[in-house]
């Protein structure tokens, strides 16, 4: 694509900074830097476009070149674009450098393994010291102009990558010393000196010769990084934030290290040199150097603070908002060093004058009370950081900053948490001769009400009147002789116009209990004093919905039941409704129910009388602390935005029983062989408290009859629980899966519901013993029973392995309760009883050393496999 | 101390936007160093429409004031200074510095050098005094001598080149843009060693000094016990010197005429050299007495080339400059109104102009007038509920005029008539404008 032309340009310069980010997802978006690194070269467009384009390349280099290696790329490309102009006057010079600059800075490319970096930084450095640099390079009549933007750049440079500069430190004071634009050397020294002191201190370096050599670093050989290195690339912050220095590591490692006597000498004469010609900087600037030299002689032995001394009484004198502020930055850095109590005292004075001058504006008052409440004194009372009148500040000098209902609401506020310091201050002192803050401040609060009540009042007057409140509560908190007026006056704001209801709820909810309780009262009789029929009803059951609680039921549910009958639209039964819910989880019970019915029959709106109906079956069937769940804020967040559905999701969190985690654990315990069934013995553990525990058991493949469930009240973690008794009947004599699931109530009041790990029942769980023969029948007994197995049966033989403890060990183990006919230790007969009604009969004799012949007999085929495993399984068993 | 970005906003109230962005810039290296500063806490500067929805939000400026919205009205959400936290985005951009003045919204977000959470006090971010001198700046430069919209909107059009003059990374170099502008003027005149930034170049031709003195007289008059009518003058020196030289050195003395009041709350321009302490003391904030300092005042000062403030200060006037009297009765469906101004005869009857504004607030249209006045004409604004007393360049010869009459007022509509919070029922007021000239001996 060929050059655009400059309507063309102007064009798409408008659409993209309509919306950067949509032109750079359409289709021009990734040819724009690339067009415009060309078209910066051609001969058709003006200097005034091209400044325009370059304009751009200066706000959004991030989008126009967005990785590391494109800025590379586009600075190379500004650099060759800079050199190529013709040697005359042009007004592309400037721009062309701060758009390499910016480039290189804001797309992460400068460092020394940069081209263009090492192309830009020694040819700055080369314009702010004003040398030749050949060629017709520099115009004559742009080398002072050049000179200062040189300055500039390097400054933004040092200020990205600190230390950049630091071996140039000599060479920049010289230029300082001669014949440089004063300001723009002032200010890159100050920069470029205060951050080498912080990272030669870091590394216990002393400055050197940094100060006094003139030597050009760049005298042909490369660029010196080595005090960016050491820097790690790290920031620093030019004028650090007060509380952030006191602990900041940027001031240890300024005092880490003594300077030599000559080192101390040399910077205190750079320091002095600045400060003498601070006077020829624009007042922003003179600002900036302070803030610069101050922080960074802040701890610097030898270094006396008192240098600062002579520009001190002439910025006091000025009005200049940077000014001042830089002098309070001094003061928070050099405390009583530079400040005396009396000089405390005037910076003082002259901060409240220039909070309240006429001829400054309102923003600049505001800043200035700002900077009064955090004021950095000498030796602060309160705790850090705490916004608190300053001590020498009294209460005549405060008069002026009385706040009144004339102020805007900004600066009324300001004043007014002025005023809230002076009363708190007040409560110790005696009572002077002045009209007591307190009764101003009261006068003050009731004017505000007034002012909220006013009928057709915008809504910031009540905001203001709110806002001035919560201020008043947070800063006298404590305080029953302003707190008990405030409210009664909030009562009477409240009666005269109830559709601040919004701003008295959200109140509610921002200050403490000390004085909500009390206000909440107030309110509520506010309302349910008041018959409930005006236009206001709708006011009034937010509000209530807010305020009701179990105290003054009667008296509420009589307002409820007068409201009632007028609310005839869905929004004021919405607002009822909300009220009774309100009831509900406060635990009101009575008067209630018979409301909730009314409602539930009278209410136009279905959705209200569902609704009614819905709480009265939720107050008749749960009990308090579920239906405070029930009705508690929603667990789920709202998938939509609208109230009800938000409800809705509550009730279903609630009522709804919950897919849980298990928060409790099943164990098959030892089992016992008492009863007609086999019974499996279950020990429950808890992780958490939970109550109402019904099990529920499903047997696989139906080999039982149905499992009843077993109920459990409550299971506490720690505590032991009793075992729990799972009768069995089997269908089929065979082992079995036990499916099984826990429903329990948590803590909270949730109903959850939990799969737990499947249990097993084991062949042996099955069995059971004959009833007992008679004392000296056992072996006719056995042999009846022996013969009576065949010929539908099954007979065999197996091999049981034994364990060290012989035979004697193994049936005493396993099989004791079964034993019919014993003759140890050598010989046993077994009968086995399998539910429903199967047998199961072994005789082991002629045990030998490493196992026992076991002969075996049952009527049921099925069982003889499960028999062997048993038996074989046994020896692993013991 | 930079700035990340600054934003200039026309609110127009009515419109779907409520407002226009009418010239915005960016500091991509300033962003760059916030980015690494705030760390987790670090908020990105927005495009410019969700910043222009957000700020005019913040700052009450959408015409949607009728429901209570938690995140502007709530009662803990006090602002106290010019400097907001937008939300944006659900993110909180913080600090925004920000105020309106003449339909234009100022704003820019300062640099903290730290992280933003907890965040840090205002007081000990050095770029918060930067930004609020940069708009300043901006605002002298638009407003000075601008009288319409289309010298408005070519100075909105010079503002980029001047920015990159006085801002070109963020970090302000002079809020004085005029300089600027004089510097890109006349950059190719070679300018002599040790110029002070602020002055752009050099005075050649006859030397002289020129002064002014301009003093607004704020009186308000109760005439009701207990509370104290008030009056304050507020002056400012206006001078314009002339001298050959890079550094030329003056001294300008101020002197009180004969029993005239002393000069308190005295704030000088920053080329003022050094200052007694007896002017840096004075101050209105103490009670007055004979030991107060009455001069002279002396301002040694190395003037710049351009007409500068010198001084503002204040002072206490023994008596108002015109005493008022101000009576209103409500009579059923109207109201009686008299009114009584007296001229103090220390003051030259001569003005540029003198006009008397009778507002009336919270109530209908003006329907029916009916007056009688000594002296000068009575303009009606029936829709805005006002009238204007026009008294001209001179009281009369006995200094004392006088208006009475009865004012009949419409039904109320909403919209239109003037609503305030205070002048309700007999509350009311009325203001007089005027300028004058006053003999000041300067020497």
């Amino acid at each position: 694509m060929g050059p655009l032309s400059r309507d063309a340009w102007a064009q798409r310069l408008g659409a993209f900074r309509a919306s950067p980010s949509a032109f750079m997802a359409g289709p021009e978006g990734e040819d724009l830097g690339r067009d415009l690194l060309g078209d910066l070269r051609s001969e058709k467009l003006s200097e005034q476009t091209k400044v325009s384009l370059l304009a751009l390349s200066l706000e959004y280099p991030a989008q126009l070149w967005p990785d590391v290696s494109a800025a590379e790329v586009a600075a190379t490309s500004l650099l060759d674009t800079l050199v190529l102009l013709p040697p005359r006057p042009s007004a592309l010079r400037r721009p062309l450098l701060l758009a390499a600059t910016t480039a290189l800075a804001a797309g992460g490319a400068l460092g020394p393994t940069s081209g263009a970096s090492c192309r830009l930084l020694p040819l700055l450095l080369g314009l702010a010291a004003g040398s030749d640099l050949g060629r017709g390079f520099v115009p004559a009549s742009e080398q002072r102009p050049l000179q200062a933007t040189a300055c500039e750049c390097l400054r933004e440079l040092e200020s990205c990558k600190p230390g950049l500069l630091g071996g140039s430190l000599g060479l920049l004071r010289g230029l300082l010393g001669q014949e440089g634009p004063v300001q723009p050397l002032s200010l890159l020294l100050a920069l470029a000196l205060r951050n080498t002191l912080v990272l030669q201190s870091r590394v216990g370096a002393g400055l050197g010769g940094l100060l006094t050599d003139k030597v050009s670093p760049t005298g042909g050989g490369p660029w010196d990084w080595t005090l960016v290195e050491e820097g790690d690339g790290r920031l620093q912050p030019q004028a650090p934030s007060w509380p952030a220095a006191e602990e900041g590591e940027g001031e240890r490692s300024l005092t880490a290290r003594e300077h030599s006597p000559e080192e101390a000498r040399e910077l205190r004469a750079a320091v002095i040199q600045l400060l003498d010609t601070s006077y020829l900087l624009t007042p922003v600037a003179q600002a900036q150097l302070l803030w610069l030299l101050g922080w960074a002689l802040r701890g610097l032995q030898g270094q006396p603070p008192a240098l600062f001394k002579p520009q001190l009484v002439r910025l006091l004198g000025t009005a200049q908002l940077t000014l001042l502020h830089a002098v309070l930055a001094l003061k928070a850095a050099f405390g009583e060093a530079l400040f005396t109590a009396q000089d405390e005292a005037l910076l003082l004075r002259r901060l409240t004058l220039a909070a309240q001058h006429p001829a400054l504006p309102p923003p600049t008052h505001l800043f200035y009370l700002h900077c009064l409440l955090s004021f950095p004194e000498n030796w602060p009372l309160g705790p850090e950081g705490e916004e608190a009148a300053p001590l020498l500040l009294g209460p005549q000098l405060c008069r002026g900053l009385l706040p009144s209902l004339l102020h805007d609401p900004m600066a009324l506020l300001a004043r007014l948490h002025l005023l809230c310091l002076l009363c708190a201050e007040d409560e110790e002192e005696e009572k002077g001769h002045l009209p007591s803050p307190r009764h101003y401040l009261e006068e003050l609060l009731a004017g505000l009400r007034q002012r909220a009540a006013l009928d057709e009042g915008p809504r910031a007057l009540a905001t203001v009147c709110f806002q001035a409140s919560y201020l008043v509560t947070r800063c006298l908190a404590g305080q029953p002789t302003v707190l008990t007026p405030l409210i009664h006056g909030l009562a009477q704001l409240y009666r005269v116009r109830p559709m601040l209801a919004s701003h008295f709820v959200d109140f509610l909810d921002q200050v403490d209990s000390e004085l909500r309780e009390p206000l909440k009262v107030v309110l509520r009789q506010e309302v349910v004093s008041r018959p409930g029929r005006d236009e206001a009803l709708c006011w009034h059951l937010k509000m209530l919905a807010k305020v009701a609680d179990g105290d003054a039921q009667s008296a509420t549910l009589n307002f409820l039941q007068a409201a009632a009958a007028h609310c005839m639209n869905w929004d004021l039964q919405q607002g009822l409704l909300r009220v009774c819910r309100a009831l509900l989880r406060a635990g009101v019970r009575g008067g209630l129910v018979d409301l909730l019915q009314v409602l539930a029959r009278q209410l136009e709106d279905p959705d209200g009388r569902d609704h009614a109906r819905l709480y009265y079956i939720l107050l008749a069937h749960l009990a308090g602390p579920k239906l405070g769940v029930a009705l508690g804020p929603s667990l789920a967040p709202p998938a939509l935005a609208s109230s009800l559905v938000a409800e809705n999701q509550g009730f279903v969190a609630a009522l709804m029983v919950q897919e849980a985690p298990a928060l409790v654990r099943l164990s098959v315990g030892s089992h016992g062989v008492k009863g007609p069934l086999p019974v499996l013995k279950l020990q429950p553990e808890a992780l958490e408290p939970i109550y109402s525990l019904e099990l529920r058991f499903r047997v696989e493949g139906q080999l039982y009859a149905p499992l009843q469930a077993v109920h459990v009240p409550c299971l506490c973690p720690g505590r032991p629980a009793r075992p729990l008794l799972l009768p069995l009947q089997p269908r089929c004599p065979a082992p079995a899966r036990l499916d099984v699931h826990a429903l329990y109530t948590t803590s909270t009041g949730l109903t959850c519901h939990a799969h737990l790990p499947p249990l097993f029942v084991n062949f042996a769980d099955l069995f059971l013993p004959f009833p007992k023969p008679p004392e000296g029948a056992g072996l006719g007994f056995f042999e009846e029973l022996w013969d009576s197995c065949l010929p539908e049966g099954a007979e065999s033989c197996v091999w049981c392995p034994l364990g060290p403890q012989g035979l004697e060990g193994l049936v005493s183990h396993h099989l004791e309760p079964f034993v019919v006919v014993a003759q140890p230790p050598t010989s046993y007969y077994v009968a086995i009883h399998l539910p429903p009604n199967s047998k199961l009969l072994l005789r082991l004799e002629a045990a030998l050393a490493d196992g026992v012949p076991v002969a075996l007999r049952t009527d049921d085929w099925a069982v003889l496999p499960l028999a062997g495993d048993y038996l074989r399984g046994l020896a692993a068993a013991l | 101390m930079a700035q990340r970005a600054v934003w200039l906003i026309s609110h127009e109230p009515g419109t779907p936007l409520c407002g226009t962005v009418r010239f915005s810039r960016r500091y991509p290296t300033v962003e760059k160093r916030a980015r690494v500063f705030n760390g987790a806490s670090y908020v990105p500067i927005p495009e410019d429409g969700p910043f222009l929805k957000a700020l005019l939000f913040e700052l009450r400026l959408l015409d949607d004031d009728k429901d209570f919205v938690e995140s502007r009205d709530s009662c803990s959400r006090i602002n106290k200074t010019s400097i907001y936290g937008l939300l944006i985005g659900g993110e909180e951009l913080w600090p925004v510095v920000a105020f309106l003045k003449n339909d234009i919204i100022y704003a820019c977000v300062p640099l903290v050098e730290q992280t933003l959470s907890p965040r840090p006090p205002l007081i000990s971010v050095s770029g918060v005094s930067q930004g609020f001198e940069f708009l300043f700046g901006i605002q002298d430069f638009l407003y000075s001598g601008q009288k319409n919209d289309s010298e408005l909107n070519t100075k909105l059009s010079q503002l980029p080149d001047l920015l990159l003059q006085a801002c070109p990374f963020g970090t302000l170099l002079d809020a004085n843009l005029k300089n600027s502008l004089d510097n890109t003027n006349f950059a190719s005149v070679t300018q002599p060693q040790k110029q002070p930034a602020w002055k752009t170049g050099t005075y050649k031709g006859k030397p002289q000094v020129s002064i002014s003195i301009t003093e607004k007289v704020k009186s308000m008059q109760y005439d009701k016990q207990g509370i104290a009518d008030t009056w304050q003058v507020v002056g400012t020196v206006t001078c314009k010197c002339d001298l050959e030289g890079i550094m030329p050195n003056v001294t300008i003395s101020l002197n009180l005429p004969t029993n005239g009041s002393p000069l308190q709350d005295i704030l000088v321009h920053p080329c003022v050299t050094s200052l007694d302490s007896a002017i840096l003391t004075s101050s209105s904030i103490d009670a007055m007495d004979d030991s107060a300092f009455s001069g002279p005042y002396k301002f040694p000062l190395t003037p710049p080339l351009e007409s500068f403030n010198l001084c503002y200060y204040t002072s206490q006037v023994p008596v108002p400059p015109i005493l008022g009297f101000y009576q209103m009765k409500e009579e059923e469906v109207q109201l009686r109104i008299t009114i009584n101004l007296k001229l103090h005869e220390s003051v030259k009857n001569n003005f540029e102009f003198c006009e008397a504004h009778i507002p009336f607030y919270n109530r209908g249209p003006i329907t029916h007038l009916e007056y009688k006045t000594s002296f000068g004409q009575l303009e009606v604004f029936r829709e805005k509920s006002l009238l204007i007393w026009i008294i001209g360049q001179k009281f009369p010869k006995s200094m004392e005029i006088s208006l009475s009459g009865t004012v009949t007022f419409g039904a109320k509509s909403h919209e239109k008539q003037p609503f305030d919070p205070i002048c309700i029922g007999e509350t009311a007021y009325l203001k007089i404008f005027f300028t004058g000239h006053v003999n000041v001996i300067v020497t």
